[in-house]
């Protein structure tokens, strides 16, 4: 072995997904390295980046110039290695964690520039709850486990200049120092690229000054402020309804107060929520506010100059127009329409353009109907099913406070709208008659464990499965089971 | 096509004493160009898809040089075409991705094998093996073994690569025998440099034309031809092969100071033994490794004289061979055998059998399935180490460095507490094939399940969540023929899923052709998106706009007109509920035969590669253009995230509620959304929820455009409620 050369490869490891720029970023590498006279390779598995999964490109960069070396070549791998890793890039933030997992980021080796940004896989997305992995034990991974972590949200940055990701994190890995490229040469490779190089500059020296004036990561989530749950309720029910409603429900909170602090928050919150159930008067108000209006030009980031269409996609049929019927009506038409199967026989598919004239007071009409809520069929059933869990809730917290907080979580089963609503119901309402009606056991840890249990099975997959399974078949005594699919 | 090669296709105008700089497949390309090769075919693949790409964007270059580019119909048909080569002295090349590719060619691979070849015929093959493939795992080595072809596995460096290349034909027409050359998918896109040589125009070719066809009955594939034809093989193209290999050097041997044991590997091997070689303090940076290395660059036939004489004196070798089963790795213990070797211990995959016959497991140091990855060659080379002990190294001390480089990996479980979040590929965002499945899940709430014969494409990623839709996949195009039992088996009819490039690869013939000839009763959903889109959206014969050098207008639907099928419906694929009903119409209908399905709509790949400079010069002209762009009202959404099952759009995500009083993520669309409308026809089809809007953002409006706006901003604002805008 040579004394004077290097005695091994530097290598950059870049996780991406698809239409991230991984491969354009590999590419400036390569050029960079070349340009300096540099040994490289880089090598990649395209194949699945470019339909949206998780990828990596590799590199190494033999750090002495090639004519140095006698004519003798660098043998390269085209595999990352564990412990073997001294750039780990990656442009989202579970994608570090991968990182880690894999063994790619060591304490005495590695610095790690990840982006903090999150782009949910579907496995989390799709959960009927929240199914996100928790950001703060990559933060704290990162911190253990990497030499150098830089960590920032990178994607916000590249917004701010009008450029894609990859050019930020090939800025702030040139500013990490742990390149053996100068700027110049990485700013030289952006350049020789063409197209979009203005932009792709100004990310990247975003990206270098942030790396280099050696960040520290930030915290994993701020700590959330103390919520005045029964003022926040309070607010949200005069608005819905007026303030006779927000003083229901302040008496139905009343109660509570005196009880275990946890308990009167979280029934609170839920409570405020129940009671401010989505039916077609909520939605109708909701959809023709000024502050929706405003959110909406935000979030399609139109300009100010430019006219702003917005079209609803509502579809109403026999249950909101029964929602809105006096209770003896409504009941009726509802009972019939699910014992004839035709709950959504009769559902209008509309296109509503809300920003239009007759769209607009078409909506609006609908939110006028407030006064008429609390003598609507919906409102009559909403109450009762409220009263009996806060029943429930107060009859539990005179056993034990913590059977109590979990019946009162599990309002959390009833969420959406139509066939959504209809099966968090009547998930709910299984449950509440198997675990809290007619419990199995005295002892009330084991049934609020048992019911603990079933609300992760409620939430575990839409047909049910894994509830019915948790509570025993077949389900309970005679209740329609809205949940299985139909035979045809 | 997904990607332009006008830049790569300077880089095969190189010549002599200028340097490629570029992606290994490329390369083989360019070192096609400098063999003097006369005709290229192939189908299209990851990870050889590059090749066939960029030679049609390279048709100057073809047409001076005089070379054939076909894009063949299937890969049997491109191993077909090899056949130029048995009869007149012209070099052929065709490439697919194996392990499929190389099923797909092997009834015209074993004949042209048996008839032999004068000219040279190389096979290009993409090894889809591993990290990110999208196929079966299998190995194509066995097709070399008993087809009796050559097997190359070069060092995956360019310079080697393409040495490989030339070498390949050469040993091809020295023995008579079709030669593969083998290059894994990072190998494939390996960037590295090498350097060029003048490109050769062939001395026969479509310039160069042949006048008289050549007629020589022993290569004929029909008895008693064939029969002569494997004596040839194994008494003169073998034994040829053989010492053509041994004379060329085309396998190395590297020496080292500690020569009591030994390393035998693939050459596609050799670079990741030598890095863990060197993370266990064994080999420097180029490669000088203490241990000796015999690097096998021809796989297939093995020269025994040259194992034997490797092993010969060692304590211990250590077989590096990626796949199963061992046939390297047996062979050379029934070479050592053949040798009278018993002192060495092979160490590998396989254990040795003791006496007793009991396997001696310390042997088995490497895994027997399974990629070789980094991490697995240096766990197992620090256990071969540990084992065998070579003179003057530090035995134990080589487990230690593997558990001090591996324990990050142990802790960061710890500390992450499970595994992230998978994140397998999916469909792109506004992909027209998602809304069919999304319409197929409708169906399947209305009908109950059914099962589903899926096929390869991109639709195969309706098998992943949220879709989970399909039950059998069983090869390209082959959809349609794997419902045909399974089909009589239910009360309830099944379903087949079609690509259009798996329709035009054999779907046409081994499915929708015998379901209509057999008269059965099915339903077929053909994904007419117009290009073979997972490979990288090439031509298809049904595309809608072709090269110059394709035939215009094979249609899908006069094809099946054509063949009798009596019930065809095409749907447009984003009106969910008109797919739905369609379907439900195919499950329900009186009709007994088959009935076809084809949603036809544009890639979106493709649809917005044409748009996007359109779009851009309309912005920039001042032209009015209006912009869609769905989205979620959070304050509506209750955070169930029913649409997401239904969608799996990569734009239709969740964040944090913005609702202190909620906890759940929200759904929200993304920057990103192509406006092809799914979420809402979904919101409609499958009555979800009121939360999705579509937003029209008027770009450069007209002074209409204006007045009405405001317009309606006056009249809406008046009735708008000024208390309740508060958030």
């Amino acid at each position: 072995m040579s004394t004077e050369l290097p005695t091994r490869s530097i290598s950059v490891l870049i996780a991406a997904l698809g239409g991230e720029g991984g491969g354009v970023m590999a590419d400036w590498l390569v050029e960079a390295a070349t340009q300096c006279g540099l040994p490289v390779q880089a090598t990649s598995i395209p194949g699945v980046a470019q339909r949206t999964g998780a990828t990596t490109y590799y590199l190494e960069i033999f750090p002495a110039r090639r004519d140095t070396l006698g004519g003798r070549e660098p043998v390269m791998s085209l595999t990352p290695n564990p412990g073997n890793v001294d750039i780990m890039i990656s442009s989202e933030f579970m994608e570090a964690g991968r990182a880690m997992q894999n063994g790619y980021v060591s304490p005495d080796r590695t610095t790690l520039i990840a982006s903090t940004h999150r782009i949910y896989s579907t496995g989390e997305k799709m959960q009927m709850g929240d199914g996100r992995f928790d950001s703060a034990k990559v933060y704290e991974a990162a911190r253990q486990l990497a030499r150098r972590a830089v960590l920032f949200d990178m994607r916000e940055i590249a917004q701010a200049n009008g450029t894609v990701i990859n050019a930020v994190l090939f800025g702030a890995m040139a500013g990490s120092g742990a390149l053996p490229l100068p700027r110049a040469a990485c700013e030289a490779a952006i350049r020789s690229g063409g197209r979009g190089a203005e932009a792709s500059l100004r990310g990247f020296a975003a990206g270098f000054d942030l790396a280099s004036a050696a960040a520290k990561p930030a915290p994993a989530t701020p700590d959330k402020p103390v919520l005045d749950v029964l003022a926040l309720g309070e607010a949200r029910l005069v608005d819905y309804q007026g303030p006779a409603y927000a003083k229901l429900y302040r008496e139905r909170m009343q109660p509570f107060l005196g009880l275990d602090a946890r308990l009167a928050e979280e029934t609170g919150r839920h409570l405020a929520l129940w009671m401010s159930f989505e039916d077609i008067i909520r939605v109708a108000d909701l959809k023709t506010r000024a502050a929706r209006f405003a959110r909406v030009r935000k979030e399609s980031r139109a300009g100010d100059n430019e006219p702003l269409v917005i079209v609803d996609y509502l579809k109403p049929g026999i249950e909101e127009f029964a929602s809105l019927l006096p209770p003896a009506l409504g009941r009726r038409l509802v009972d019939w329409a699910e014992k004839s199967g035709r709950m959504h026989a009769y559902n209008i598919g509309m296109h509503v353009r809300t920003t239009t004239v007759l769209g607009y007071l078409m909506v609006r009409s609908l939110a006028w109907l407030k006064p008429w809520r609390p003598h609507t069929y919906r409102y009559h059933v909403e109450q009762q099913h409220i009263d009996a869990w806060l029943g429930r809730i107060r009859e539990a917290a005179r056993r034990d406070t913590a059977l109590a907080l979990e019946i009162a979580e599990c309002a959390t089963l009833i969420k959406g709208y139509s066939d959504t609503h209809r099966r968090g119901m009547a998930n709910f309402l299984a449950l509440m008659d198997a675990l809290v009606d007619n419990p199995a056991t005295a002892d009330p840890r084991e049934q609020a464990a048992a019911i603990a249990r079933a609300r992760q099975a409620a939430l575990a997959d839409p047909e049910g499965k894994a509830l019915s399974s948790t509570l025993g078949t077949p389900l309970a005594n005679g209740k329609p089971v809205f949940w299985l699919a139909k035979s045809p | 096509m997904e990607r332009s090669f006008k830049e790569e296709v300077e880089k095969l105008k190189l010549g002599d004493g200028e340097v490629f700089h570029g992606e290994g497949i490329l390369a083989v390309t360019k070192a096609l160009l400098q063999s003097g090769v006369a005709y290229v075919g192939g189908y299209q693949g990851a990870p050889v898809s590059h090749m066939m790409d960029v030679l049609n964007d390279a048709r100057d270059i073809m047409d001076e040089l005089g070379i054939h580019i076909e894009t063949n119909a299937s890969e049997a048909g491109a191993a077909a075409m090899l056949s130029a080569s048995i009869n007149y002295p012209v070099r052929g090349c065709v490439t697919f991705k194996s392990i499929v590719g190389t099923n797909v060619a092997s009834d015209a691979l074993s004949n042209l094998a048996s008839a032999g070849v004068k000219g040279g015929a190389v096979i290009v093959l993409g090894e889809d093996y591993g990290e990110g493939a999208s196929i079966i795992q299998e190995r194509s080595h066995a097709f070399a073994m008993k087809s009796q072809m050559w097997l190359l596995d070069p060092r995956p460096n360019l310079p080697k690569i393409v040495d490989s290349v030339e070498k390949a034909f050469q040993l091809s027409e020295a023995s008579n025998t079709p030669v593969l050359l083998e290059l894994r998918i990072r190998a494939c896109h390996v960037q590295g440099s090498f350097a060029t040589r003048n490109n050769r125009a062939a001395p026969v070719s479509r310039r160069h034309v042949l006048e008289n066809p050549d007629f020589d009955y022993s290569r004929i594939c029909l008895p008693p031809a064939t029969y002569a034809q494997e004596k040839h093989k194994i008494e003169v193209r073998w034994p040829a092969a053989v010492k053509f290999i041994r004379d060329h050097r085309l396998n190395e041997t590297f020496a080292g100071d500690a020569d009591d044991v030994g390393i035998i590997c693939q050459g596609g091997m050799y670079n990741v033994t030598i890095r863990s070689l060197q993370q266990l303090g064994l080999a420097d940076a180029f490669g000088k490794s203490r241990v000796p290395i015999y690097c096998m660059n021809v796989t297939y036939p093995m020269i025994p004289e040259e194992v034997s004489g490797f092993c010969e004196g060692k304590r211990a070798v250590l077989v590096v061979e990626e796949g199963q089963p061992a046939y390297i790795e047996d062979a050379v213990h029934a070479i050592l055998r053949r040798a009278d070797n018993t002192s060495t211990k092979i160490y590998g995959k396989t254990g040795d059998n003791d006496h007793a016959g009991a396997m001696q497991a310390d042997t088995r140091v490497l895994p027997l399935a399974g990629e070789y990855t980094g991490e697995t060659v240096l766990a197992g080379m620090a256990q071969f180490v540990a084992r065998s002990a070579p003179k003057g190294v530090d035995a134990a001390g080589a487990l230690k460095t593997f558990e001090a480089l591996v324990a990050p990996k142990k802790r960061a479980l710890e500390l992450l507490g499970g595994p992230v979040p998978a994140r397998p590929p999916g469909f792109c965002v506004g992909c027209p094939e998602r809304p069919v499945f999304s319409a197929m899940k409708l169906v399947e709430r209305e009908l109950g399940a059914y099962h589903v014969s899926a096929d390869i494409g991109c639709h195969t990623f309706s098998t992943l969540p949220p879709f989970n839709i399909g039950n059998t996949v069983l090869g390209y195009g082959l959809g349609m023929a794997s419902n045909s039992a399974v089909n009589t088996m239910f009360g309830k009819r099944t379903v087949t899923i079609m690509g259009d490039g798996g329709f035009w690869h054999n779907g046409l013939t081994s499915g929708i052709a015998n379901t209509v000839f057999n008269k059965d009763d099915g339903i077929l959903v053909i994904m007419k998106n117009g290009y073979s889109s997972a490979t990288g959206t090439q031509e298809l014969p049904s595309s809608p706009q072709h090269s110059d050098h394709k035939s215009d207008d094979m249609g899908i639907e006069r094809t099946l007109t054509g063949l009798g099928v009596g019930w065809m419906k095409t749907v447009d694929n984003y009106k969910v509920g008109e797919v739905a009903k369609t379907l439900s119409e195919a499950m329900t209908s009186d009709y007994k035969g088959l009935k076809v399905i084809i949603a036809e709509s544009e890639c979106q790949l493709e649809k917005q590669r044409k748009l996007r400079p359109v779009n851009a010069g309309k912005l920039a002209s001042g032209e009015r253009l209006v912009r869609v762009k769905y989205g979620v009202d959070e304050d509506t959404c209750t955070g169930d995230h029913s649409c997401i099952r239904l969608s799996g759009c990569p734009t239709l995500t969740v964040k944090d509620n913005p609702d202190p009083l909620r906890r759940d993520p929200v759904a929200t669309v993304i920057d990103g959304c192509v406006g092809c409308g799914l979420c809402g026809e979904n919101a409609h089809a499958a009555v979800l929820c009121p939360s999705f809007y579509r937003a029209e953002v008027v770009q450069n409006p007209t002074g209409w455009d204006r007045f009405i706006a405001r317009v309606r901003s006056a009249i809406t604002g008046f009735f708008m409620p000024t208390e309740a805008a508060r958030s």
